[in-house]
């Protein structure tokens, strides 16, 4: 199976959409920079979500018997690292579930911060966005650890893990300029 | 007097956004798991009969030397129920539980009924009871049976276990994850498996209380000798 997907470029597309408006709104002036990142982090996580979901999928799918969702030979493949029953769950959860939840609660801090820029507990939103996304961070690079030196025949690189742990890099950027803004006065 | 006023900074809104955008997140959310289930279902993984072994990957002892084993590398993922792909015996033991040290005999007379059709995997488990801890050198020595001093609960040289070396995979489970994944906390249990992993008995269905008193050899006359 080839490794660039139908779905892998999807999301591709989803994470330089994402880091466009990014890169262009961080300097923007005002409340249209705000909304311009805003916008940026809701791509993000909505690729979060839905490469949460994937992968997902993949586990499932890879408990009975191969995926046809993902390459399953070679250096870059899901098959030695989602199909890992060693390392393809915290605690017995899956790790797509696990991305799912997280994902959700990161979409909904920024939802509620955009169709209410001037809310009361805006201010509070941003600071746990920005504590929430970072707080993934550790277990990206442990992920990143795990599938270049512990799963069977390591080391895979596992693309749609990868577009996840990229996502969740730029949420924490976009959460960064966010918390930046509404310290310096630039929200809005 | 000119006062001057200052600008009044935005305010929000007056309803709170938040139960929208708890709604819309619990939407989106409920969507990508119904679609995601619907690409590939969710299966039924666990120890009963009818469901998905569990698959696991642990150090095995093949006789020469310890490397690793995957439960589901041996699994016929393909298996339409008549080709000749072998089922699996998993038989979890501990090198110093008693009626493991027994069944030793019955084990090796199975075995050499069996071996054609069925792979045997023993799984040796480390109960966390007095008297029974294990080392690699116990567990292959139990397979092996070669001397080492400790099997039995530290009654027994290995070297007089009942029954014959056994020549397949021993599984060290002395960190009790694989009893764990499979909801065990006893020894001896054994299950068998058809070639695609699906698990056809359990020995803790059959026997004991409310069980039919299946014994092992019947259930692989039944499963295996009459397929």
């Amino acid at each position: 199976m080839a490794v660039i997907t139908a779905p892998l470029m999807i999301f591709l597309l989803g994470i330089g959409v994402s880091t466009y408006l990014l890169v262009k709104s961080r300097d923007s002036p005002g409340e249209e920079g705000t909304v311009g990142i805003l916008n940026a982090s809701m791509g993000f996580s909505a690729v979060g979500i839905m490469g949460s979901g994937w992968t997902w999928s993949i586990h499932n799918s890879m408990l009975v018997g191969s995926s046809s969702m993902c390459a399953t030979e070679g250096l870059v493949q899901c098959g030695s690292v989602i199909g890992d029953p060693q390392w393809n769950n915290l605690f017995g959860i899956p790790w797509g579930l696990i991305g799912i939840g997280s994902f959700a609660i990161i979409w909904f801090l920024i939802l509620s911060i955009r169709m209410d820029l001037h809310a009361k507990w805006s201010s509070n939103y941003v600071n746990l966005l920005y504590f929430v996304s970072l707080a993934g961070v550790p277990f990206v690079l442990w992920l990143v650890l795990v599938e270049l030196t512990m799963v069977d025949g390591a080391p895979h690189i596992c693309p749609y893990c990868t577009v996840i742990h990229i996502a969740l890099l730029g949420m924490v950027a976009s959460a960064f300029y966010l918390r930046q803004r509404k310290e310096s006065g630039s929200w809005s | 007097m000119s006062r001057r006023r200052a600008k009044a900074s935005p305010r929000g809104k007056e309803e709170d956004v938040r139960t929208m955008a708890g709604l819309v997140t619990a939407g989106i959310i409920s969507l990508v798991v119904v679609i995601s289930v619907i690409l590939a279902p969710i299966p039924q993984v666990g120890p009963e009969e009818g469901n998905q072994a569990p698959d696991f990957v642990a150090d095995s002892y093949n006789g020469a030397s310890w490397s690793e084993y995957r439960l589901s590398d041996n699994f016929d993922w393909d298996w339409n129920g008549s080709s000749d792909s072998k089922w699996l015996l998993i038989y979890f033991m501990d090198t110093d539980c008693p009626y493991c040290w027994v069944a030793g005999d019955e084990m090796s007379q199975l075995h050499s009924q069996w071996s054609d059709r069925v792979n045997f995997v023993t799984i040796a488990a480390e109960l966390g009871i007095p008297d029974h801890d294990s080392t690699r050198g116990e567990i292959e020595a139990f397979r092996d049976k070669t001397s080492y001093f400790g099997c039995n609960s530290d009654r027994d040289d290995c070297i007089d276990r009942p029954g014959t070396p056994n020549n397949w995979p021993y599984i060290d489970d002395g960190s009790m994850s694989i009893m764990s994944l499979w909801g065990l906390s006893g020894t001896p249990v054994s299950f068998i498996l058809e070639p695609d992993g699906t698990v056809a008995w359990n020995k803790n269905k059959h026997q004991g209380q409310g069980g039919d008193g299946e014994e092992l050899s019947e259930a692989l006359q039944r499963l295996v000798g009459e397929q």
